[in-house]
């Protein structure tokens, strides 16, 4: 359900939210120079009382209303003035409100690392404003044993992924900005501790596919304050590009096709005292999906920014 | 210039990265067994002489004497068999590769992922009430049938007994008529499967295909149409193969049609019609275990289920044993005595402290909704040991017929046992216990698991003695599986093993005396 996507909703989040010098992120349109740094902590909150059954909505007492608490260390590196670096390895933890009729444990660990490099192709300056073209590479793979196969309290998807994004922005000179990005995540095989399972068909495999999947954003947004403070409305989808749709009244599973669309704002601030110190806070709520939660979530971070 | 630095070092990472994913991540995943057609360990040219589980005989089915390999009727099936041979296309080769020399693998395997497709649990109404399937009307929400393990091994045992006692017929006119297969008359026609000296009429093919066919449709009626296809591409892939002519094929298939009426006539009496029974017969088992015992198990979903799983199915009759009381365990250990609180111990413990080797053997063995159940684990097992000890398809279906007998046994005892003493589970005792396994809607003792894998490792045994430790070993690993899943005391596990062992025995003692030793 919602939790098969942390990283990369957390990665779309902070796309949003680190705009200004201070951060950077796969999907955003930010470099740092060389030897510049840029240190997030994020906390986010969210969680889901109604779930896509294919594309039916519905409820489940068996697992009432799902909450997960995410925790994400993570490090922007200015590489090169055109090349930067960005690693993540986020915190997770799952359960269900009580009551409810599973009685199911939740679970918690440490979800994937992620390692993404960010080159600007192109930044001209354009009518009152400037035009930015860049392009990520990301990599993630899980750092712990955790069990993908285990929804909707499993912590992440299980597999590598592979993405290739292409990032454009256009900023007005007075501070209004617009940005598109669209990814392809390649997602790889996820190993359940079963060796059979049924996916329109029966598997005689502990493994799994992970569909694959295009995701897309679009964000508009002010600075304001003279750079201090910055507020943004965001849209992000994401569509898998295969897999199995959630049989009735059953538990979801990674091989499932996960489609969903959510809109967010966010906001955030920089300030110059204490120097490299900035703040952010952001909301988002699922607007339609497939065999996902109908997530809403909420996050607060801090960033601090450095030379090294 | 540093602009170009950068992008090749994202095109070597871009690089990197995907020759990882692709070396390192994707593999084909099985859908089924890997194998083809290979020389059987033995022919049984007596298993005509073996006892049927069902039919008085084998040669309770009257089967006419096939033409003589001379007459113009053969002649003219045999032109016609060299035709479809020498003009195979690609999806009729790729049939004959499929089903093989030993179709039986198939259609169990066809079986299990029809378990595995309707083993979904029925969701509750907007109203919180919860609607069961309707037999009569299969097509309705939810469809019919929920495959639920007793449901499975049922399902399973008509299956493999209609097989069974099928081939032996077959074995029987096989011996009796010695019908010359198509390749020794015609040394022009070459067979698809390697040769063997079995006579050709009645084709088993055919009997396998019929039979499989009849009495799965019986079992999952919205399959209908999917399982003929299969049936009709595998009568043809006999023909396709070379193996068998056209009267071999109709003869064949008439044992199979016979065979699976007398199996579905005994699966119509046999009780599982009233097993999923009303509410208050189930509340009237629930009361008489707390005047008992002074306990009882409750459902506690969200909304609760008024009925538990198939109260009744303890009632269905049984293949071997005679009394269902005659296997019945003895009464659990009281809440509150020493063994109990030892029990509670002991589950806060795995569940406090879990590992990732007991959390892979309660995945592993779990087998839960949506999956093939722990009948289908064994019947799945029992198929890989038959390609490993290459039987033939006579000696197959008497190792599954054997099977799941014993498991519908097993079963059954089991289901006595747990609405019998109505056992609470370890989240009705301890307060504020989470678990990692799903905890079932029926009473917690004896565990199903450990009885089933019991009972199947009991007949693994008696088939391959070679391998039995390992069987054994198995079913304990499943049986304790469920204690560290959180769903089951220990003394439902152990107890339902020793239980699963007691009801095998039965059933093997009637395969000794079949016959085929």
């Amino acid at each position: 359900m919602k939790n098969i996507y942390p990283t990369l909703s957390l990665f779309i989040i902070l796309a949003a939210a680190m705009q200004p010098a201070i951060a950077q992120t796969p999907s955003d349109a930010i470099m740092m120079n060389q030897r510049e740094s840029c240190f997030g902590l994020i906390y986010e909150n969210s969680w889901f009382d109604e779930y896509w059954e294919g594309t039916y909505l519905r409820t489940n007492g068996t697992i009432a209303t799902v909450k997960r608490n995410t925790i994400t260390p993570m490090i922007a590196i200015g590489a090169f003035d055109r090349l930067n670096l960005i690693v993540a390895a986020p915190y997770v933890q799952t359960e269900s409100t009580e009551p409810n009729g599973g009685k199911f444990a939740g679970a918690k660990g440490f979800q994937d690392l992620s390692l993404a490099l960010k080159g600007e192709v192109l930044k001209k300056q354009a009518g009152n404003g400037e035009l930015a073209l860049l392009t990520t590479a990301g990599f993630s793979t899980p750092m712990t044993n955790y069990l993908s196969d285990y929804r909707p309290y499993s912590i992440g998807f299980g597999a590598n992924e592979l993405s290739l994004r292409g990032i454009l922005q256009y900023k007005l000179n007075n501070g209004f900005y617009a940005r598109a990005a669209v990814a392809y995540l390649w997602r790889g095989q996820t190993k359940a501790e079963r060796d059979y399972y049924y996916n329109n068909g029966s598997f005689y495999s502990a493994w799994m596919d992970v569909p694959s999947c295009w995701n897309y954003h679009a964000v508009a947004g002010i600075w304001m304050l003279g750079n201090v403070l910055k507020l943004e409305a965001n849209y992000m989808g994401l569509a898998s590009t295969s897999g199995d749709d959630i049989r009735p009244y059953n538990a979801a599973q990674p091989t499932n096709k996960v489609s969903f669309g959510q809109a967010g704002v966010l906001a955030q601030c920089y300030l110059n005292k204490p120097k490299g110190l900035g703040g952010l806070a952001y909301y988002s709520q699922a607007l339609y999906g497939r065999n996902t939660g109908k997530s809403s979530q909420f996050g607060v971070g801090l960033t601090y920014q450095f030379r090294i | 210039m540093k602009h170009h630095i950068t992008i090749s070092i994202l095109k070597v990472c871009i690089g990197l990265c995907a020759l990882f994913i692709v070396s390192s991540c994707e593999k084909d995943i099985p859908v089924q067994a890997d194998y083809t057609d290979y020389v059987y360990s033995s022919m049984d040219e007596d298993g005509g002489s073996w006892k049927p589980i069902l039919l008085t005989g084998s040669s309770q089915i009257a089967v006419p004497a096939p033409a003589d390999v001379s007459s113009d009727a053969y002649q003219n099936e045999l032109a016609a068999l060299k035709t479809a041979t020498s003009n195979l296309t690609g999806s009729q080769m790729e049939a004959v590769e499929y089903w093989s020399n030993n179709p039986i693998l198939r259609w169990n395997e066809i079986a299990l992922e029809l378990v595995a497709k309707y083993n979904l649990i029925p969701g509750p109404n907007a109203d919180g009430t919860y609607t069961l399937p309707d037999p009569a009307n299969p097509g309705n929400i939810p469809h019919f049938p929920f495959a639920h393990p007793p449901y499975a091994v049922r399902a399973l045992s008509y299956l493999s007994v209609a097989q069974f006692d099928g081939l032996i017929t077959s074995w029987f006119y096989k011996f009796t008529y010695n019908r010359p297969a198509p390749g020794q008359v015609d040394a022009s026609i070459t067979p698809a499967y390697v040769d063997n000296s079995l006579p050709s009429y009645p084709a088993d093919g055919a009997v396998v295909a019929a039979a499989s066919r009849d009495i799965l449709t019986a079992m999952f009626p919205l399959e209908k149409d999917y399982l003929a296809a299969k049936a009709e591409e595998q009568m043809a892939s006999l023909q396709w193969a070379g193996i068998n002519v056209e009267s071999d094929v109709t003869a064949g298939a008439a044992i199979g049609e016979e065979v699976a009426k007398a199996a579905l006539a005994r699966a119509a009496t046999d009780g599982m019609k009233k097993a999923q029974c009303p509410k208050p017969i189930s509340d009237s088992l629930k009361t008489a275990a707390f005047n008992r015992f002074g306990w009882q198990w409750d459902n506690i979903e969200v909304p609760p289920r008024p009925v538990g799983l198939t109260p009744l199915f303890g009632q269905v009759k049984m293949w071997n044993v005679p009394t269902v009381e005659e296997v019945r365990p003895p009464v659990p250990p009281a809440p509150g005595t020493a063994e109990y609180e030892e029990n509670v111990k002991e589950l806060k413990h795995y569940a406090d402290d879990m590992t990732e080797e007991w959390r892979a053997i309660a995945n592993f063995w779990q087998d839960g909704l949506g999956t093939y159940t722990p009948p289908g684990h064994w019947n799945r097992i029992a198929k890989e040991y038959v390609l490993k000890y290459q039987l033939n398809p006579l000696r197959t279906a008497r190792l599954f017929a054997y099977l799941n007998m014993a498991m519908m046994d097993a079963g059954i005892s089991c289901w006595d046992a747990k609405y019998y003493y109505h056992y609470p589970r370890p989240i009705n005792q301890i307060p504020g216990y989470k678990t990692i396994a799903g905890t079932p809607n029926f009473p917690s003792y004896t565990s199903g698991h450990s009885v089933f894998s019991a009972a199947a490792a009991e007949v693994l045994t008696y088939v391959f003695p070679e391998e039995g430790a390992k069987f054994r070993d198995w079913a304990l690993e499943a049986a304790i599986s469920r204690v560290y899943g959180g769903i089951h005391w220990r003394f439902d596990a152990e107890v339902g093993t020793a239980q699963g062992i007691n009801v095998a025995n039965y059933t093997i003692n009637v395969a000794k005396a079949d016959g085929a030793d």
